[in-house]
């Protein structure tokens, strides 16, 4: 863990500071105003002009001290993991509804499959878990976005909206706590406030589930096919046990352990920030931010962002492997 | 070829047809397999008349560096995917002559100049660029019902026209065959970087399998795309660049796949009693644990062709590009942004083709996939 933690931040580092002609890292740090021999004092004085080990490691060590440099292209910018923790909350709303939309609908999908094997309704799911795998998130983001943002305005239907977390007239009608406009209105009592923001979120919530919860109904059918022919199920049918409390009592249970962990995995990819589906709804979340910031050049963002991303990845793959034996009384290390 | 057949090869045959009479009982896959060698024949065709660099660059904004290796199926993939086809045949029917007619057939249909009447797209059509038609619709099939301007009244453009004037339909046809042949060649890489690298950690263990595998994690715990787009930032924007970029992320899952497959097959008793007999570790790995387990890795390159594709198209979508004039999926769904709710066919059809694109490669390798799997072969 510390390992692939070190290695990535060694690619990163690389990548932001190591090659000269690409991101300059001086420029996080000097104004337009500025001379030329001021900005070499800056580079002597921050070691951009030692070798690029020895930077790595005076990188290393001020990143250790919780010292990540500031954001943005001048030195007027904040310090990137405040900006991170700004925009933090955001990602996490979009992640959370997502996720819960592609367990939602994927699962009993999946399920669908496997009790109708090879019928109708299996082909009919697997049309549609394949189509969203192959989907571009940017496609089905627009396509939604002109339904039912577009269109059902000029129908006079009720539309929901396209872009942005919250509606602008609402900005700053209730405390900031979490900074999610869902929870935070729901812990000020402004329920209005709230329903603003999950109208906000449906659609690259929706998005994101569209895309994802193809490749969890294919787990979910796959595994519950296979416990469907275990000797236990047989048992339970002999026993005369009706056949729904077989399938959800007795299979559901142990097919859903992939699903689970699976789960546990997308939430932590989403939390990574969804950049495409983020950048298409105008979602203020991290990963729009990181997209703005590769274009800028913005290096001790990117830097930022990836390790912190890696980090919550490889926590969850810890996290998923003790809720697996937790899971599964079976599997002992 | 034919005539003297190990055990071992005949029941590899035998596995073989099995599995391809499974797989054509499956009506989605036989559609996703009409649809792939639709769009494979029309890729062949597209590029026969015009080649990728003609097009690529109608205004000369940056020089395109299409190197010989990115855009040109004519040589490396059709070596790959007839090769493969005619190793088929030659096992299903066991007949040269089948393989040698097969083959000639795709020779003809590779090399033989398409006469010019026949042409649908015009050479030097598609590279006119005429700002007085930008954005217009003249299909009255579909009523977008957004302020779209109706093209002169002269031309007919079945799909529109994209922001440069250009016809959108023929834009999508010229970009086809650019995404799909950098789809393959990332694939084709990949796996070929898989297979080496999986096969010397599997094979040394020890200390150098634990090595690659810690490289492989590291790749797995960087956020995919975060890493190519900043790769693409680094390294400029041409195609090369931004195909290395889409591999240097691709290549772990073949390695993580491959040496999964070897070391399970290592353990199988017939590995066992190959090495008593006194092969050699090279023979035993590329002539017999290898065979032994391509499915899984074919049915990983089938769904990978379609997720190369998104990837691809995403860098070009959110700005990469080096050209914005590039036919390129991707890149053509990009400049529909600007105009969202104006022109909304600019991002539509690009998107949709690569949806259909896309889903017929999944289609077969999700079919393939279902016919392997021994769980639910009983």
């Amino acid at each position: 863990m510390i390992f692939v933690l070190f290695g990535v931040s060694l690619i990163v580092f690389y990548l932001t500071h190591g090659i000269p002609s690409a991101w300059d890292p001086v420029t996080a740090y000097i104004t337009p105003k500025m001379t030329a021999s001021q900005i070499q004092a800056i580079r002597v004085q921050h070691g951009f002009n030692q070798p690029i080990y020895l930077q790595y490691f005076y990188w290393l060590r001020d990143v250790l001290q919780g010292n990540w440099g500031h954001a943005g292209n001048e030195a007027s910018g904040f310090p990137v993991s405040q900006v991170f923790a700004m925009r933090f909350p955001f990602t996490v709303e979009l992640a959370t509804v997502g996720t819960i939309m592609t367990v939602g609908l994927g699962i009993p999908l999946g399920i669908i499959s496997a009790l109708k094997n090879n019928k109708l309704p299996d082909h009919a799911s697997r049309i549609f878990a394949l189509t969203g795998y192959s989907t571009p998130s940017y496609w089905i983001g627009f396509v939604l976005q002109l339904v039912f943002f577009y269109y059902f305005a000029q129908w006079g239907l009720p539309s929901l909206p396209s872009h942005g977390a919250l509606s602008q007239v609402l900005d700053g009608t209730v405390p900031l706590v979490t900074r999610m406009p869902i929870v935070d209105g729901l812990l000020a009592g402004n329920l209005g406030y709230a329903w603003d923001g999950l109208l906000h979120v449906i659609l690259p919530a929706f998005t994101l589930a569209f895309i994802s919860l193809g490749y969890l109904a294919r787990i979910v059918r796959a595994s519950m096919l296979e416990v469907l022919r275990q000797d236990y199920i047989i048992l339970a049918r002999s026993k005369g046990l009706r056949e729904r409390v077989v399938i959800y009592r007795h299979a559901l249970r142990n097919a859903l352990i992939p699903a689970a962990t699976l789960t546990g995995l997308f939430l932590a990819g989403l939390l990574g920030g969804a950049v495409i589906t983020e950048y298409i709804f105008s979602w203020p979340g991290v990963g729009q931010l990181s997209l703005s910031a590769v274009f800028a050049g913005d290096a001790n963002f990117v830097a930022y962002y990836t390790l912190v991303t890696a980090l919550i990845i490889v926590v969850a793959n810890l996290v998923v492997d003790v809720l697996y034996i937790y899971l599964d009384p079976r599997i002992k290390y | 070829m034919s005539g003297k057949r190990t055990r071992e090869s005949q029941a590899r045959t035998e596995e073989l047809r099995y599995t391809l009479h499974q797989l054509f009982r499956n009506p989605l896959v036989v559609l996703g397999l009409i649809l792939s060698v639709f769009f494979i024949f029309l890729s062949i065709y597209v590029t026969k008349i015009v080649s990728p660099a003609q097009f690529a660059n109608p205004l000369g904004l940056q020089p395109l560096l299409l190197g010989s290796l990115s855009v040109d199926p004519s040589i490396f993939l059709n070596i790959a995917i007839y090769g493969g086809i005619a190793y088929i045949i030659q096992r299903m029917y066991d007949n040269k002559w089948a393989t040698i007619g097969f083959l000639a057939v795709v020779f003809v249909v590779l090399y033989t100049p398409i006469p010019q009447q026949l042409w649908i797209v015009n050479p030097d059509g598609p590279n006119q660029v005429d700002f007085t038609q930008k954005l217009c619709w003249s299909n009255s099939l579909i009523n977008w019902g957004t302020q779209s301007t109706p093209c002169p009244a002269a031309s007919h453009y079945f799909l529109g026209t994209d922001d440069y004037g250009r016809d959108l339909f023929m834009m999508i046809l010229m970009a086809i065959p650019l995404d799909l042949a950098i789809a393959l060649e990332i694939v084709i890489i990949s796996t070929a970087f898989g297979v080496f690298l999986g096969a010397v950690a599997a094979w040394s263990g020890g200390k150098v399998d634990e090595i690659l595998l810690r490289i492989t994690d590291i790749f797995f715990a960087f956020p995919g795309l975060i890493l190519a787009l900043v790769l693409a930032a680094v390294l400029g924007r041409n195609i090369t660049t931004l195909t290395i970029a889409v591999l240097i992320v691709w290549w772990p899952t073949y390695v993580r796949l491959i040496r999964g497959q070897i070391l399970a097959e290592k353990s199988k008793n017939y590995v066992e009693a190959l090495r008593s007999l006194g092969l050699s570790s090279k023979r035993i790995l590329f002539l017999h644990i290898l065979p032994n387990s391509i499915y899984p890795i074919l049915v990983q390159c089938t769904l990978d062709i379609g997720g190369v594709i998104l990837t691809f198209s995403a860098l070009m979508f959110l700005g990469f590009s080096p050209s914005p004039a590039l036919p390129e999926l991707g890149n053509l769904a990009s400049s529909g942004v600007t105009y969202f709710f104006q022109a909304p066919w600019l991002i539509f059809f690009p998107g949709a083709t690569i949806v259909v694109i896309s889903l017929a490669f999944n289609l077969i390798g999700d079919g393939i996939r279902d016919v392997l799997d021994p769980r639910l072969r009983r």
